[in-house]
């Protein structure tokens, strides 16, 4: 529970953090709230040579409307979140996911931009962004560009991020329709889900769907997506949920219930959402 | 909803019992009692408290035999060079046992201050009353004397009876005649999402017996965990291997000790019907929520699910477990064990 050695440095300002992460290569890890990260190195599954700490940056913690997008900025803690006026009035499913991460003290340390960079597939906010067809903002030493959510994860705990990018902001657009659903199945309270499902209505029958710690990657639940714009039923489309996912398999699921669990959530989800 | 209903045996225990179980140990246990020239009292006892409150309930046993404040109660204990006699603290024996050690030592005390305090009023031993805190003369309630009084003349040593030595201090090793039996009756209610086979505690309701009570905040605090301990027996906590036989819930990520977000308040009670065994009437609490929470949360269960015909679920129940028992399906139960992405997060 003690981590191997490391070297510990406190970017002032993204710019010097872009810097830092380019002449340290892959010897660098990026800690923001370290809930993530710190757990990782204590099991020493994780051994960085060099910590780049951000959690100091600053005019990184914030929610605003941006044009046609709510924007947030990396270092916003989940209970800022959970919290947000904004968010509660156009994006509670992110505030609704965001108030069930873990408990109060993660709430506290956690950010919404470590959570989704950190690439768990359990990760909820990172679902709930797939699900709402987030954009992530990476800056790196040629200045900023965006991914969309569904290019950014691209295996289990990695991401499209180059070594030496930064996720700064996380674009969400305001929602057209108001059905949206948040389910998350766990053993105890504060754990990761089991299985979690985000869901957004868009009108006409449709939805956005994200299945959380299903597959290797938070990822939408395809199958229900098209089954859903073809015509079908709620209950018709969550049979649909895990079509083309391989789920993940632990001591809290085997693959075959997992894939059920899908099935059940995702229902519950599209008929809370009033799809 | 699921019941019950136990008798516990426990208390360990007369040494010769032990002995005819092949124990190496006995089963008895001590306590010296010494009053300090400055009316302080320390307490040596040779259980071992690690969360069971013994500074506590130990300084209140003697404040209350002494008549004295109970923050003038010092209780020493588990550093051999302190206390170097006791059989430790299990099988809920520390107060029935080592508790009784105390008052017993308590006990002796008051009696050798007695026989000083009878020198030095100049009555009798059994003309003297002895109440909170106080020796007086029976019929002449102006002539007393105060333990620490006593406590002071015994350290001095200037004007003791004949042959008694000087100071306050009493040891007892208590061997019980027999175990103590608490008992109790659990009930708990749960609801079981049929879908997904998640189980919830609505409501849990415990009325245990163990005697005659030093701390009911104490007895309460004991019957909360211990009942949460044994759900989490019924509902979370598993030791799951791998096929090369590693611990793959070697973490409190993987091993599920609930929190106090995963049970609803509890209602708890209490009767009390004293043990004939011990000058107290004292018995255990550590393990009466263990003992009977598991089987009433798995009852509970058990009659939950039986309308499909559920008549037993292997613990802890987890969600895939009770869904495999709803649909009678074999999905060969959470196996990780090929994988270890659980312990890579």
């Amino acid at each position: 529970m003690i981590p191997a050695q490391f070297e510990y440095r406190r970017a002032a300002t993204a710019e010097e953090a872009v810097r830092l992460l380019s002449e340290l290569g892959d010897d660098a890890k990026v800690l923001a709230g370290g809930h993530s990260l710190v757990p990782l190195m204590k099991l020493r599954l994780a051994r960085p040579e060099v910590l780049v700490d951000i959690s100091r940056l600053p005019d990184l913690s914030y929610v605003r409307g941006d044009d046609g997008d709510i924007a947030i900025g990396a270092l916003t803690r989940h209970h800022d979140l959970a919290r947000s006026d904004l968010l509660a009035r156009e994006l509670p499913l992110m505030a609704a996911a965001a108030g069930q991460i873990g408990d109060p003290q993660i709430r506290h340390r956690g950010t919404i931009g470590g959570s989704i960079a950190h690439g768990d597939p359990a990760s909820d906010l990172a679902g709930v962004v797939l699900a709402l067809d987030g954009t992530l903002v990476l800056q790196g030493p040629d200045g900023r560009r965006r991914v969309a959510g569904r290019q950014f994860f691209t295996g289990f705990m990695e991401t499209v991020m180059a070594p030496n990018e930064l996720l700064v902001e996380i674009r969400v657009p305001r929602p057209t329709a108001t059905g949206w659903s948040f389910q998350k199945f766990n053993r105890r309270a504060h754990d990761w889900a089991i299985v979690g499902v985000a869901a957004v209505a868009l009108g006409d029958g449709k939805a956005g769907v994200a299945l959380i710690n299903m597959a290797q990657t938070p990822i939408r639940a395809a199958g229900t997506e098209e089954a859903l714009a073809g015509g079908a039923s709620a209950a018709d489309a969550a049979e649909h949920a895990s079509d083309g996912i391989e789920p993940r398999v632990d001591i809290n699921a085997s693959r075959q219930f997992r894939r059920h669990l899908a099935t059940v959530l995702v229902r519950r989800a599209l008929e809370e959402a009033g799809v | 909803m699921g019941l019950s209903s136990y008798v516990e045996m426990c208390g360990l225990a007369p040494s010769r019992v032990l002995s005819a179980l092949r124990y190496v140990a006995g089963g008895w246990d001590s306590s010296t009692v010494r009053l300090l020239p400055t009316g302080k009292v320390q307490v040596v006892t040779g259980t071992a408290p690690h969360g069971q409150g013994h500074e506590t309930s130990w300084s209140m046993i003697v404040a209350d035999k002494l008549g004295v404040d109970p923050e003038d109660v010092e209780v020493l204990h588990s550093d051999t060079s302190v206390a170097p006699h006791g059989m430790d603290t299990y099988g809920s024996r520390s107060l029935s046992v080592g508790g009784t050690a105390v008052w017993l030592a308590t006990e002796k005390v008051i009696d050798k201050a007695k026989l000083i305090a009878a020198h030095q009023l100049e009555v009798a031993a059994e003309d003297l009353d002895y109440a909170s805190g106080t020796f007086s003369v029976k019929g002449s309630p102006d002539r007393t004397m105060a333990i620490g009084a006593v406590a002071f003349e015994a350290f001095t040593a200037h004007n003791l009876p004949d042959g008694l030595e000087p100071n306050l201090e009493a040891t007892s090793h208590f061997d019980p005649p027999n175990f103590v039996f608490p008992f109790g009756t659990h009930v708990c209610v749960v609801e079981v999402d049929e879908e997904t086979g998640k189980v919830e505690v609505l409501k849990y309701v415990a009325v245990d017996d163990c005697g005659t009570q030093i701390n009911p905040m104490i007895i309460e605090g004991q019957v909360h965990g211990g009942i949460v301990q044994g759900a989490a027996q019924a509902l979370y906590e598993e030791a799951i291997y791998d096929d090369d036989g590693n611990l793959i819930t070697s973490t409190l990520v993987d091993y599920l000790v609930p929190s106090a977000a995963d049970f609803p308040s509890m209602t708890t009670d209490t009767t009390v019907t004293p043990s004939p065994t011990n000058p107290m009437g004292v018995k255990g609490i550590g393990e009466a929520g263990t003992i009977a929470a598991a089987p009433a949360v798995m009852n509970a269960i058990i009659d939950a699910l039986s309308p499909f015909g559920v008549a037993d679920i292997d613990m802890p129940a987890t969600p895939e477990r009770v869904w495999n028992a709803i649909n009678g399906a074999h999905t060969g139960e959470p196996s990780a064990r090929s994988n270890g992405t659980e312990a890579a997060r």
